[in-house]
């Protein structure tokens, strides 16, 4: 039953990267961020829950209001200021880039196996899955032009590593995740600042503008 | 522990203070130089404990960990941002700048420091880790201090590819603890740099080396290797002279430090040649690419950017090499770090004079900025390896190294390279000395304080060139031994 | 009850049931957008009255035009005949088993693509550049999903898969089941030209892409074809709803158990025509280009669904 709970919401997680792929309009990322983390605080909970560690709820509190309240309400705000402009030519199509995934995750599976040989642990069948998350959130990164959707890219870069850390090692001591949260929310913040930035400066969010520096 | 307090908590006094005081006032530079000069004495004391007692720790469940490493490198990044802090905007500028930029500046510069000194005394390798990705953060918010399109972009491509490769970075710390964790359960400290090292002969090798990799390439996007690098061009040239001094010359070694850390965990586990190619692979594509890059400069701060990641390349070959080659590695990183601040710090006199980075349009150097141009031709000169400078000597170390561990193959490839960097660099360095300067470029220059500070590093680097000092010398060896597994 | 009886039993019951299900769906919807709408059963009307009128033939059309109405219904119900409606008995129940249910339906699709450039009409032709597009993008899926049904269960024969679903129901929670369904949910919109792939009640040449290939189509021919699509909904209905949530299905032939597998399988599909039709009441038709990126997804889910139950067998 944890596995399969843990299965679930990490294919979940999955999933909402496939949306970022596969949809064009900023609104929609957003709230596959969101749910994503929805996704991220429940996996937490779940494993928190089955291994009797109540700190892990504590986790997937915070997750859900920094990451599943705070910062949507902030990039709606970023975008209200940008206006709706959709995605229109990303570096890859979106056919390809939905390929492009289904092949990361291949990958990650391959990568996986000598650290799912190793252990026994119930969740292991979700580290695959959390590490193709990981390669997908890079491609995301890559592979769009707006500042804002890199953003979101990172944001769930950051869930994919959370997830790694949920479901590999039932959470990292607490000091340590405070500070990637810290880390985290300040990243955020000064990506968001530069964002803004980026808008005064060039009067558009669309980082193929940014080519000033060559060589 | 009171030298380990008196290191950390100068700068976020100064930063403090800087946020306090608005809008900025001159004392409030003034305050930051000293108390970095008391952060710098401070590490000066705690390396002389560090050599003569052994590891310094401190802190709840023994969060800082001072060893000779770490002590050395908090030496150079204390001294760099003393450097910056004398010299960056609000003190050393000819005329005032923008009161609300030099705010800006003096928070973030020493929050900057103060992260990378908290990424090399910290034992926990997860903080190490929560410290490197502050420093991005503290870094990128300064860049640019004055929103140039050019310094946008510079930053938001640093902020973005180094965010990104510090993630992989936690993912290969993630993946080491995991293997740590289900070997030996979950101990506390088990993040602790010593205990996963004496750890490291039970734990698996696949999963090390797969965590390495993540390791290496996360780190090494910081580290400016190749070819993760692509934002260090524009971040250090984009960025105010004091904050491109103190990335050049500091934190560029912050993450060559966490991959040598890292590197001797894995070796416990996994046959040496395995972290030994990787290495030296992305050392030399790194030196080539530095190399060749300069070839074709135009702007001089990119210039001594792209020689930056030729330099780290070479660290990270040299660490490669053995116990020798270690050695060449650290000497490097402390001679880098000299000669690279000061050369971004003059750089950024020549630019104030000249109002232009092209290394076209800078011409007789020589004869509108006579000791400034003196100085630059010095650290120039020091940063292609030429005696009398220290960069010689482990530069010399370092073909030494590899040499005495059989890779040939190696040696013909840097020696080569580092030719093509010579001539590239001194073309550069000519065209800019000699000359007549440009009409509308005031001519002469006044003997200020400021030339005198810059003087130092120059000075120092002679003297680690001709004579390593005994002490220098058992502090690098001891930088050695600690990180034998 | 002998396999022979049963097997003819079922390929009636197929042959009888088919065109209530596109009626019940278009009965739905009318009901959903407020209006009375035809009965659920009118299209047993319109084969009535299609099967007394005249058909009109095109000079230029071949045998192939001929032939097709006829290739199209008897494909469709030889797979009705063997794919598990109401039981699912242990051992080979006839010979065919998943692959065959597939290419035998594609095999229909194939002869109404080339009918409908056999008439030499440009709608037609436009309409099967079209619909091969379409199904050269479901393929691979179909391929996949299969592979990813019959990786668990061991074999691609259709008992097997039901038997081993039945035994884990536990299984039908997975993430490769269900992602399975997901694709082979958006395999069926496309094959059987329901929205957002292609909308069965348009005439509009800028949006229809089955109803262009049938359009020259008129009497017992369009009875038939219009039969055999109906027939073909039902056919991935039922594989949809028999493969992925077997439960209620019979396993043996005795009378009981028949019963109630009638009875769950009537009720399962009018639950999935249901949701079908709300999903169609929902959704806009997508233009004719994105209609690629729709099927990638559905790929990708299906080849998900096989990554997670291959590699972590």
């Amino acid at each position: 039953m944890f596995s399969q709970l843990v299965m679930l919401g990490s294919s979940g997680m999955l999933l909402t990267a496939l949306i970022v792929l596969w949809r064009k309009h900023v609104p929609a990322y957003i709230s596959a961020y969101r749910l994503q983390v929805w996704l991220l605080a429940g996996v937490t909970a779940t494993v928190g829950y089955f291994t009797s560690d109540w700190r892990l709820f504590a986790v997937a509190f915070v997750l859900v209001v920094l990451k599943a309240i705070a910062i949507p309400a902030l990039l709606r705000t970023m975008l209200r200021r940008f206006g709706a402009q959709p995605e229109v030519r990303p570096y890859v199509n979106t056919e390809t880039s939905l390929l492009v995934a289904g092949l990361l995750v291949l990958f990650a599976y391959v990568l996986a196996r000598p650290w799912m040989a190793v252990t026994d642990l119930p969740t292991r069948d979700a580290l695959p899955i959390a590490m193709g998350l990981l390669f997908v959130s890079l491609f995301v990164i890559v592979s769009r032009r707006k500042a804002i959707t890199q953003v979101i890219g990172f944001l769930m870069l950051e869930n994919a590593i959370a997830l790694l850390a949920a479901v590999g090692t039932y959470g990292v001591p607490l000091l340590v995740e405070l500070g990637v949260f810290l880390d985290a929310l300040m990243g955020f913040l000064v990506m968001q600042i530069f964002v803004y930035q980026i808008h005064e400066t060039f009067d558009t969010i669309d980082v193929e503008q940014l080519t000033r520096l060559r060589h | 522990m009171p030298s380990l307090a008196l290191l950390l908590v100068p700068p976020l006094v100064a930063a403090a203070l800087a946020i306090v005081v608005k809008p900025y006032r001159r004392f409030v530079g003034w305050a930051g130089v000293v108390l970095a000069s008391l952060s710098a004495a401070a590490s000066g004391t705690l390396a002389i404990q560090v050599v003569r007692d052994g590891p310094v720790f401190g802190g709840v469940g023994d969060i800082w960990r001072v060893d000779a490493l770490s002590a050395m490198l908090a030496l150079c990044i204390a001294f760099v941002a003393l450097l910056a802090s004398m010299l960056g905007p609000g003190l050393a500028d000819e005329r005032d700048g923008d009161p609300a930029q030099t705010r800006r500046f003096r928070i973030f510069m020493n929050a900057f420091a103060f992260t990378m000194l908290a990424a090399v005394t910290t034992g926990n390798v997860a903080l190490m880790w929560v410290a490197v990705e502050a420093t991005t953060i503290m870094s990128a918010i300064v860049i640019p201090l004055d929103r140039t399109k050019a310094s946008v972009e510079a930053s938001w491509k640093y902020i973005l590819i180094c965010s990104v490769g510090i993630a992989l970075a936690f993912t290969g710390t993630v993946l080491a603890y995991f293997d740590f964790v289900s070997t030996a359960g979950e101990v506390p400290g088990s993040l602790n740099w010593d205990v996963l090292r004496d750890a490291a002969p039970s734990l698996h090798p696949e999963l090390l080396q797969l965590a390495f990799a993540f390791i290496l390439i996360g780190y090494g996007t910081k580290a400016g290797l190749a070819p993760m690098h692509t934002w260090l061009p524009d971040a250090h040239s984009e960025a105010p002279p004091a904050i491109s001094a103190m990335m050049s010359g500091v934190l560029l070694a912050v993450a060559m430090y966490a991959i040598a850390r890292w590197k001797v965990v894995v070796d416990g586990a996994v046959d040496r040649r395995f972290t030994t190619t990787l290495l030296i692979a992305f050392g030399l594509a790194s030196v080539a690419l530095g190399a060749f890059s300069l070839v074709i400069q135009r702007h001089y701060k990119r210039m001594l950017a792209y020689s930056s990641i030729e330099h780290m390349g070479l660290v990270a070959v040299a660490l490669a090499l053995g116990p020798l080659g270690m050695f060449a590695a650290w000497l490097h990183v402390a001679n880098h770090a000299i000669a690279k601040s000061a050369s971004f710090l003059l750089a950024g006199r020549v630019l104030r004079r000249y109002g232009t980075t092209e290394i076209d349009d800078v011409t007789g150097l020589l004869r509108a900025m006579p000791w400034t141009g003196t100085l630059l031709a010095a650290g120039i000169l020091a940063l292609v390896g030429l005696p009398p400078f220290g960069l010689f000597v482990s530069e010399f170390l370092l073909v030494r190294a590899a040499v005495e561990t059989r890779h040939l193959a190696v040696v013909g490839m840097v020696l080569l390279l580092m030719a093509v960097a010579f001539v590239s660099l001194l073309g550069h360095l000519n065209r800019m000395l000699y000359g007549d300067p440009p009409p509308a470029v005031a001519t002469g220059e006044r003997r200020s304080w400021p030339l005198f500070a810059l003087a130092v590093p120059i000075a120092l680097l002679i003297v680690l060139g001709v004579a390593l000092p005994a002490p220098v010398d058992a502090l690098i060896r001891q930088c050695v031994a600690s990180l034998a597994p | 009850m002998s396999r022979a009886i049963a097997i003819l039993f079922q390929t009636l019951l197929a042959a009888g049931l088919a065109p209530l299900v596109g009626g019940f769906i278009r009965w739905v919807k009318a009901r959903l957008n407020g209006r009375r709408g035809a009965p659920p059963w009118q299209p047993y009307y319109e084969i009535q009255k299609l099967l007394g009128k005249e058909a009109v033939v095109s000079r230029t059309a071949s045998w192939i035009f001929r032939a097709t109405p006829f290739v199209v219904f008897s494909t469709s119900l030889v797979v009705a005949s063997f794919v598990p409606l109401v039981a699912a008995p242990a051992g080979r129940f006839i010979a065919g088993d998943l692959f065959a249910a597939v290419y035998l339906l594609l095999l229909g699709t194939f002869f109404l693509a080339l009918a409908g450039l056999d008439t030499g009409s440009p709608f037609g032709g436009m309409g099967a550049s079209r619909e091969m597009t379409v199904v050269a993008l479901t393929e691979p899926t179909v391929a996949l999903s299969i592979v990813a049904l019959a990786l668990n269960a061991g074999s691609t024969s259709f008992s097997q898969i039901v038997s081993r679903t039945l035994a884990e129901p536990a299984a039908a929670l997975g993430p490769g089941h269900l992602l399975a369904f997901a694709a082979l949910f958006i395999v069926t919109l496309a094959e059987t030209g329901r929205l957002p792939v292609d909308n069965p009640a348009t005439h509009l040449e800028l949006t229809m892409i089955h109803e262009a290939m049938v359009l020259e189509y008129s009497g017992p021919y369009l009875a038939l074809v219009e039969w055999g699509a109906s027939l073909k909904l039902f056919v991935f209905l039922a594989l949809a709803v028999n493969l992925f949530m077997p439960w209620g299905i019979a396993v043996s032939l005795a009378p009981i158990p028949l019963a109630i597998g009638l009875v769950t399988f009537v009720v399962k599909i009018g639950v999935l025509a249901t949701a079908i039709a709300v999903l169609e009441t929902r959704v806009a038709k997508l233009r004719l280009f994105r209609v690629p990126e729709l099927l990638s997804a559905s790929f990708v889910l299906a080849l998900l669904a096989v990554l997670s139950t291959f590699l972590t067998r």
